[in-house]
């Protein structure tokens, strides 16, 4: 999956670098907030009550 | 011949194809699951916990600063039976202990409340290795405030007042402060440092509760901290608490007499 969205990717080697950081960017970081949440749901919610 | 009747014909070759097909996509299938579960682990286990380590340290500058702004007054104050929370300051001759009462009036030293999300305290617990060398505690215990550190739930006693003071903490993520809360009996010792000093409470009382049981959080005649984390580990059904009593500090004779 990885290689076609590298062949997708359009321009000059440089231009398709930068957009593969950004894209990986993005990413990491969507899949930071959903772990965040999945935690927070399924695992440890603080400790707090009410 | 139609185009379904030629796929129905399939040579067999072509049918292995498809199969082999299949069992690639499922095998990629169960890898990416395989690293998303691995991600996942890893990140509530240590990248939660890194960002915890690094918000501590900030909070230890911020503590420090704020201790050094903390307004601490002395007030004469006597016990509120509908509120145990906020005793009721009196001036000295109205006092139990003021011109027409006993020996000594009562001398409650009371510091100011800090603003939501500051780091106020430090809690410490002999018995638990990882917080030996303390834990800042915050006010509040919103999201964003339990990932910084234990959180101080607002309108419970300040530790070291009387009434009944609330932290909560993660107990799997975000640096795990309460992660072994459970190893604590009756009698063992916790301890709050704040802007007025030292609070040493004594374990007395172990409840595993409903989330929504805020029975907890009542306030109590004396002088309590009630300590809360998720139960059992890595599951957000439950809440451990431990109950304890203020044996030792700055306000700990006044709020025994005031009891």
């Amino acid at each position: 999956m990885i290689k076609r969205i590298w062949r997708l990717l359009p321009g000059p080697l440089y231009a398709r670098v930068i957009q593969a950081v950004v894209l990986a960017t993005i990413f990491l970081v969507a899949l930071h907030f959903f772990y965040d949440w999945l935690g927070k749901v399924m695992l440890d919610q603080g400790g707090t009550v009410g | 011949m139609t185009d379904s009747a030629a796929h129905l014909e399939d040579s067999p070759e072509e049918s292995r194809l498809d199969a082999t097909r299949l069992i690639h996509n499922v095998g990629w299938t169960f890898i990416y699951l395989g690293v998303f579960t691995l991600g996942f682990v890893v990140h509530q286990l240590f990248i939660t916990t890194w960002f915890a380590q690094q918000a501590q340290s900030e909070l230890t500058v911020e503590r420090i600063e704020q201790w050094g702004d903390t307004d601490i007054t002395e007030v004469v104050v006597v016990a509120n039976p509908d509120n145990p929370n906020e005793p009721i300051i009196v001036s000295a001759d109205e006092a139990p202990g003021g011109a027409s009462g006993r020996a000594e009036p009562l001398v409650l030293k009371v510091e100011s409340r800090p603003e939501t999300g500051a780091a106020f305290a430090l809690i410490r617990i002999p018995k638990i290795e990882r917080l030996q060398n303390g834990w800042n505690v915050v006010e509040g215990v919103s999201t964003a405030d339990l990932r910084n550190g234990a959180g101080h739930m607002p309108d419970t006693a300040l530790p070291g007042q009387p009434g009944n003071a609330v932290i909560a903490g993660h107990r799997t993520t975000w640096g795990m402060p309460f992660h072994e809360l459970d190893t604590l009996d009756p009698g063992d010792r916790i301890e709050v440092d704040t802007a007025l000093g030292t609070h040493v409470y004594s374990v007395r009382e172990i409840h595993i509760v409903r989330p929504s049981e805020i029975w907890v959080a009542d306030p109590r005649e004396g002088a309590w901290l009630t300590l809360t984390t998720c139960h059992p580990k890595f599951s957000a059904r439950e809440r451990y608490v431990v109950v304890a009593e203020l044996v030792f500090g700055p306000n700990a004779e006044v709020i025994e007499v005031m009891s």
